[in-house]
């Protein structure tokens, strides 16, 4: 379940009231009043049994997909990524083909803030665009990126920048 | 004589306007003013940390040549105390409880002995007392007489990355000294303020599976879905009169700079190249400014707000992957070094549409998310130097720079 808290006392952080000497004001604000909404998404009641077994097997697809890396500042698919896609198609096309596909794209830390969502979403497309092009239906195929935001390594270190330049698959019921 | 003292004057004017040249102020030749603690409520600590709060806000006014000393007198005292003696200005506050655990402040200003201005102010509780600090410094600038620092009370707004997908956005002052969450859960960034009045904002949320424009009103507490996109959605800014939004959308895969009526909820796509277009800022003469790689790499372009005529407006640089602007002024982001094996350097640069000058704000580490306070005054940005964050705050016209220690976590996005 996800929560989204959001907190309105905002209207704390700048009611205070500044006066010339003579007229002091009292503080009216409204400090205590704190609006909180929470929006949940409950869920429905199914069969656990049945889920956890479909799921399972979505996730053991998922790990026949091979993540897709990309240099420093590209979205081009380059040397043995290009036989990664190739593969992943043909996994996509066969055994994992009752499933919608979620690409996922993702940044080193080096970008800035709207251009790396961009360049991780240019990066999805490219994977996209290389598994029509191996006969995957389009109207599969979703994308979404993370930008710099979705790391899988955290150190400050060349092979770390390198794994966080990449495309994820998720298949999708 | 006096045809050389208005040419001189003319000069120093045409040279002030135009922030892209650095003007150097002697400080010396500032006037002086030192602090006194006249608090009867609090304890040390608290004092202290409130004087060091005032002095850092009375120098960001970089009008004031400040004593750092923390000297404590009466409230009431005829004098100031010895040490004073000799500066233009005192400057004397008092801190007391009041009821219900409220801050009260009594604030004086003496030049020699007599005050010559003074103020109260008040506020629930010692949590939010850097927003006494920054309008006590407001209103010494508004004393002096000097070009007004809104900005100083204006709310900073933004994302951090807690963890992978996972985000929070907050509220904050201008220093990043007292923060607040206002929304929590979820994977929510690219927080933007929604009008001048910072009465509301706008946010990227992810929590749908498709990015989703929220609006969130601050009062209420409410929110609401405007327009969502596949692949990507940020809101790039926000028009003076709040009733244009510039947003990136991906319908296609194509991340595109698109203009967005917030009446009629209708968009307009302003960006046709095959690669990216992001960051779109809106500019005066009806002209925009955003970020596009169509010359192979990040860079700063202008066009027409419908998107006809576009320019290249920065010729210095291998990669400017952020922008800001305000009228003819655009602050933007530039890597010094292009390198995915070491660490990289990124300085802020300023530019004007109307002169071809370009002038370095920053000079090492990594120095992003540059914003434009409303009225163009200053430039505030967060600088990443030997394992050290901070938040800075650059005065364009007073060519001073000032940093506060930062304890945000790792900052996403960021509006002012």
């Amino acid at each position: 379940m996800k929560n989204v808290i959001l907190s309105g006392v905002v209207a704390t952080l700048l009611v205070f009231s500044g006066c010339a000497d003579k007229e002091p004001v009292v503080d009216n604000s409204d400090l205590n009043k704190q609006a909180v909404q929470e929006v949940a998404q409950t869920a429905s009641v199914a069969d656990t049994s049945s889920m956890m077994s479909e799921e399972m097997i979505r996730a053991a697809l998922e790990k026949e997909l091979a993540t897709v890396y990309f240099a420093f500042d590209k979205y081009d698919i380059v040397g043995e990524n290009k036989d990664k896609v190739s593969n992943d198609a043909s996994v996509l096309s066969s055994k994992a083909s009752a499933y919608a596909i979620k690409l996922e794209g993702n940044c080193d830390e080096w970008g800035s803030d709207e251009y790396n969502i961009a360049l991780g979403l240019k990066r999805a497309d490219a994977v996209k665009s290389a598994l029509v092009a191996e006969g995957v239906s389009e109207s599969r195929i979703s994308m979404v990126s993370y930008g710099e935001s979705n790391p899988t390594c955290t150190d400050k270190t060349k092979d770390c920048w390198a794994q966080n330049r990449r495309v994820d698959f998720k298949l999708l019921p | 004589m006096k045809i050389f003292f208005s040419m001189l004057l003319l000069f120093s004017l045409s040279f002030a306007s135009d922030a892209t040249i650095e003007v150097i102020k002697k400080v010396d030749s500032l006037p002086t003013i030192a602090v006194e603690d006249a608090s009867t409520s609090y304890d040390e600590s608290f004092k202290m940390k409130f004087f060091k709060t005032l002095i850092a806000d009375l120098n960001v006014l970089s009008i004031l040549n400040v004593d750092r000393y923390y000297r404590v007198n009466d409230f009431d005292a005829s004098n100031v105390v010895v040490e004073n003696k000799d500066f233009n200005y005192v400057l004397r506050y008092k801190l007391f409880q009041g009821d219900g655990g409220s801050l009260n402040v009594q604030m004086i200003v003496l030049q020699d002995n007599k005050q010559v201005f003074g103020k109260n102010y008040k506020v629930s509780n010692t949590n939010i007392h850097v927003f006494v600090s920054h309008a006590m410094a407001y209103d010494i600038n508004e004393f002096m007489g000097e070009s007004s620092v809104e900005w100083m009370k204006k709310k900073v707004i933004f994302s951090r990355i807690i963890a992978p997908k996972k985000s929070e956005i907050v509220i904050s002052d201008y220093t990043l000294a007292y923060t607040h969450v206002i929304v929590s859960g979820g994977f929510n960034i690219f927080p933007k303020w929604a009008n001048q009045a910072q009465s509301g904002f706008y946010y990227t949320s992810f929590d749908s599976g498709k990015p989703t424009l929220m609006y969130v009103d601050i009062k209420t507490g409410s929110r609401k879905n405007i327009i969502s996109s596949d692949g990507m959605m940020v809101c790039s800014d926000v028009s003076d009169d709040a009733k244009t939004l510039l947003l990136t959308m991906a319908p296609d895969g194509q991340p595109d700079v698109y203009s967005f009526n917030v009446d009629t909820k209708k968009s307009q796509r302003l960006t046709t190249y095959k690669g990216i277009d992001v960051n779109g800022q809106f500019m005066e003469n009806n002209k925009i400014a955003f970020v596009s790689e169509r010359m192979g790499y990040p860079n700063i372009f202008s066009a027409n707000r419908n998107g006809s005529g576009v320019e290249q407006l920065v010729y210095y640089g291998n990669s400017n992957s952020s922008c800001s602007a305000n009228g003819e002024y655009v602050v933007y982001k530039a890597r010094e070094s292009s390198s995915a094996y070491t660490s990289n350097t990124f300085n802020l640069h300023l530019i004007s549409t109307k002169t071809d000058s370009i002038r370095r704000l920053t000079a090492s580490g990594v120095n992003e998310f540059p914003r434009f306070s409303k009225d163009g005054d200053a430039v505030i940005y967060i600088k990443n130097y030997q394992a050290q964050s901070s938040i800075g705050i650059i005065r364009l016209n007073h060519n001073r720079n000032f940093l506060f220690p930062l304890n945000s976590g790792r900052i996403q996005s960021m509006d002012w």
